[in-house]
């Protein structure tokens, strides 16, 4: 007879190089339940889901998996493995081909065979008997680039049921769906528990754990702070279980008071380029004052880095708004004209925007500023060499020399390069988009100690960042951000996680000036 | 001594692919040279062989940038043979009619049209490219039909004849002993001038220069090989026109790539396109100078083939793209953009002809030889993916 425990998690530990991911984690997951995992960015619920889905295999973690009584020993290099055994991840970001239909997408790697060709009927009538089965309305004929994202998730739902998973793991679904969308979801979800499949569903959105969830466990810093049955628990309860009580002393101390203010935003939207329907500023106002370090908080899918990047002139089309810049009403142009008007922008995921991997520390430092040691026909290499190393040298990039390769630096000292970089253009205003993401504890706190020393010298940081510690530790004021929407700024002793984390799940809006206004028009 | 040793090391593990190419090169001439009983490395064959290879040379001196910034043209063996067959015209044809008694002047008329009409077209194909963002491959795949066809219509399927003297002495002619000599010597004393130059620039700016008995073995080991060079050549006819041409273009477009801020450009958006974008590069300005540069060394080939061949034909430049490419990759040239060099792909078009002029010596049918050339291409690729994954 079958245990009613499908998934029993015990004391796993994940560590990286400089940070526990996971520690000591246990908990359990019954047989045929809705089992939501909540906690900020970083908590470790990412690397829970690579575990399970046999990214990093058994060996690399300690403690023991148990899935039906089993434990699970997934090798190296196999991602096949957890989908045979009954695990499935349907991923944030989907995993569909988008020119195929969603027929082929769903037996993708293992079409019904008809002597050496595909039996195409088989195919695409197996595909609509598990859609209908399940409730999911889609025609296995439909291309799924023409399916809305609601639908694309779907598919992917279908395919991961198709390879007759057990248990069915979502990783933030609807952060991408609208409300009508969600809805939909949430029945699909009721019909697969009426099924008999049991879900994992990970999200920070508070109100729909309590809508669909039978049990919650609680993840922070890596270690499981609660595990216990949805009713027993309210959102007052699940957020101080997020955020955690106290605040360790992380953060150096910075003497200087702001100045005067320098930068300001104006009832700012801004639509995708790529797509002018597509809106992801949604009404953005603050200001920014010299030697200032000014947090924007918010969870994925805020607009946080959309707002920045807009600022920087290089991702959205301004539609609505003002930027005022030392008096004066200012264009920004792209990245170029941005760094020559003292804006500079260290971006997000230095490994897909900051760097060149493949060429060295100095090359990487220079790019931005070779305007400073050359003409258009050549570049005066010892004062690129002279500059570069002085910047080196005040961040203290760990490298044997500045023609080491990035790529082979670690995560801290790459986002060190791409400081310097970016400090090496003089900047009046430096952006930082979650500049201490996936670096160990020492390097952050180097970054801290050096944000503390730009703004003692009168730059204005704008820091965006994912982890409320460092946010409250180290902003002046924090302006928390929703859906492309300012929920309102918050002064120093404002400074609450509570509050933050209420604001940026939605439930709650601080004085909102922009929804006011916009109310008045 | 034991510093300069370490540096040494250094230097030879960060330039392990060059010196492999480097190997694989003197490799092929010792097989030669035995398999020929000493034919292969006589001054004539060893002069001819230089010059052969100059024509696809300076296509894959140009290519390098394109295919660094992540693009690739597959339209210059066509331009090359488009300004060929212009080139010819001009001068078999319409300067005949014009002025028929002024060669020089006609001769230095041919070539800056040919320049011209190679720099142009590619400027096009570039536009497209960089600010219309049509794929590379698309533009200078039409391209190379579009000249196929303007190729027909200027020689109206005939073949044109280009061989007055001055002319013809762009990729025929030689220098005179004498002055091969001065021109080593003078180019000896510029690497040694350059050397201490650039040691007394370092140390202005407060940073130790590598160790001197490095830097003087490493001018003395170049100065031999000019020697060396001259000297074999001298053998046989002189220093060749067309060789020397092409190591100067070589020398501006290597220091244009290493020491210009288009150059570094070019190798950061094809090292990662987003991260240059946001560090202030202007992506679509870099990548059509990228393609007019290219054009200029079009124009420069195609005159150089014109005057090599003597004719402008309908057949001029075909295929000649898919070698300039090949040379890049011998060279080192990454396919996914961000790395190559042009001394590599000089060094790559190099094994390349010293293929072609071996197998000729030793009566390979055509066939034969671009079997073999295909099968040394797929290897010395796989050889390179090979060792980059055991390091």
């Amino acid at each position: 007879m079958p245990n009613d425990i499908i998934l029993d998690i015990q004391n796993v530990t994940k560590q990286f190089p400089g940070v526990t991911a996971l520690d000591k984690v246990s908990f359990r997951i019954k047989r045929g339940e809705i089992h939501g995992i909540c906690g900020e960015n970083g908590a470790g619920k990412s690397t829970l889901m690579l575990i399970l889905k046999g990214v990093y295999p058994y060996g690399t973690y300690e403690g023991c998996i148990r899935f039906n009584d089993e434990e699970l020993k997934f090798e190296k290099g196999s991602i096949r493995q957890a989908t045979e055994a009954g695990i499935a991840i349907v991923f944030q970001e989907l995993t569909l081909v988008m020119n195929m239909t969603v027929g082929e997408n769903v037996f993708l790697g293992r079409e019904p065979r008809e002597g050496a060709g595909i039996n195409w009927n088989k195919l695409y009538s197996d595909t609509q008997a598990i859609l209908n089965k399940y409730n999911l309305d889609i025609d296995a004929n439909a291309l799924v680039k023409n399916l809305g994202v609601g639908k694309m998730q779907m598919t992917e739902i279908a395919k991961a049921l198709s390879e007759n998973a057990k248990i069915l793991i979502l990783d933030e679904p609807t952060s991408a769906l609208t409300e009508a969308e969600i809805g939909k979801l949430m029945e699909i979800l009721k019909t697969l528990k009426s099924h008999g499949v049991t879900c994992i569903y990970i999200t920070h959105k508070l109100p729909e754990l309590f809508r669909i969830t039978d049990s919650v466990t609680v993840l922070r810093d890596g270690k499981v702070i609660t595990s216990q049955p949805t009713s027993q628990l309210n959102e007052e309860m699940l957020i101080k279980y997020m955020v955690g009580r106290e605040i360790k002393e992380r953060f150096p101390k910075r003497k200087n008071k702001p100045g005067k203010v320098i930068f300001e935003v104006n009832g700012l939207r801004a639509v995708d380029p790529n797509q002018l329907n597509k809106e992801v500023v949604k009404g953005v106002d603050f200001n920014l004052r010299e030697g200032e370090i000014f947090g924007i908080a918010g969870l994925m899918g805020s607009g946080r880095t959309e707002l920045v990047t807009t600022l920087f002139g290089e991702y959205g089309k301004i539609t609505e708004g003002k930027l005022n810049l030392h008096g004066e009403d200012i264009h920004i142009g792209g990245s170029y004209d941005a760094m020559k008007k003292g804006i500079s922008l260290v971006p997000e995921d230095r490994k897909r925007f900051g760097l060149v991997l493949i060429q060295s520390i100095q090359k990487n430092i220079s790019l931005a500023n070779l305007d400073q040691f050359s003409t258009a026909y050549s570049i005066n290499f010892n004062a690129e060499n002279k500059a570069c190393d002085s910047f080196s040298q005040r961040l203290a990039i760990k490298a044997p020399n500045l023609s080491v390769m990035c790529q082979t630096l670690s995560g801290g000292n790459q986002q060190k390069v791409v400081i310097a970089k970016w400090l090496m253009s003089n900047p009046k205003i430096l952006i930082m988009d979650d500049p201490t993401r996936g670096i160990d504890v020492g390097a952050k706190y180097e970054i801290y100690k050096l944000m503390n020393k730009l703004s003692e010298e009168g730059i204005a940081i704008i820091m965006i960042s994912s982890d409320l510690e460092e946010i409250i530790g180290m902003s002046d004021r924090i302006m928390v951000m929703s859906l492309g929407r300012s929920m309102g700024i918050l002064e120093k002793k404002d400074f609450d996680r509570e509050k933050i984390m209420i604001m940026a799940t939605g439930l709650m809006k601080n004085h909102n000036n922009v929804e006011r206004r916009r109310f008045h028009e | 001594m034991s510093d300069a040793l370490s540096f040494l090391k250094k230097q030879i593990k960060e330039n392990i692919q060059t010196y492999a190419i480097l190997f694989a090169m003197a490799f092929v001439w010792l097989l030669f040279s035995f398999l020929t009983e000493g034919m292969y490395i006589r001054s004539q064959n060893f002069s001819n062989l230089f010059r052969q290879m100059t024509v696809t040379s300076f296509l894959a001196v140009g290519m390098v940038l394109v295919i660094v910034t992540g693009n690739i043209d597959l339209s210059v063996g066509k331009v090359a043979g488009f300004v060929s067959v212009v080139a010819a015209k001009f001068q078999d044809d319409i300067w005949f009619n014009v002025m028929p008694n002024n060669e020089l002047l006609t001769t230095i008329l041919s070539v800056l049209i040919g320049i011209g009409v190679g720099t142009i077209f590619e400027a096009i194909q570039g536009y497209l490219i960089a600010y219309l963002h049509v794929p590379s491959f698309i533009v200078t795949l039409g391209g190379s039909w579009i000249l196929n066809g303007a190729i027909l219509v200027v020689t109206e399927g005939k073949t044109i004849a280009a061989n007055q003297p001055i002319f013809s002495y762009i990729a025929q002619g030689y220098l005179p002993p004498i002055a091969g000599w001065i021109m080593a010597g003078a180019l000896i004393l510029v690497l040694f001038l350059t050397m201490f130059q650039s040691r007394r620039n370092k140390m202005k700016y407060g940073f130790t220069p590598a160790p001197i008995v490095l830097d003087i073995a490493r001018t003395i080991f170049l100065s031999i090989i000019i020697t060396v060079y001259v000297y074999i050549v001298n053998q046989y006819n002189g220093v060749q026109f067309p060789v020397l041409l092409l190591a100067v273009t070589a020398v501006v477009m290597a220091y244009i790539s290493n020491n210009t801020p288009i150059g570094r450009y070019a190798y950061a958006i094809g090292g990662n396109r987003e991260a240059a974008r946001l560090s202030g590069v202007n992506i679509n300005k870099s990548i059509f100078k990228v393609f007019v540069f290219m054009g200029v060394l079009c124009g420069i080939s195609g005159v150089v083939l014109a005057s090599y061949v003597g004719y402008g034909t309908i057949a001029a430049g075909s295929g000649y793209e898919l070698d300039a490419i090949a040379s890049c990759i011998l060279g080192g040239t990454s396919t996914l953009g961000g790395i190559g060099t042009i001394f590599g792909a000089i060094i790559g078009a190099m094994l390349m002809a010293s293929l072609t002029s071996g197998l000729q010596m030793l009566n390979v049918t055509a066939a034969w030889q671009y079997i073999l050339k295909g099968i040394v291409l797929v290897l010395a690729v796989y050889a390179d993916v090979y060792l980059k994954k055991s390091r």
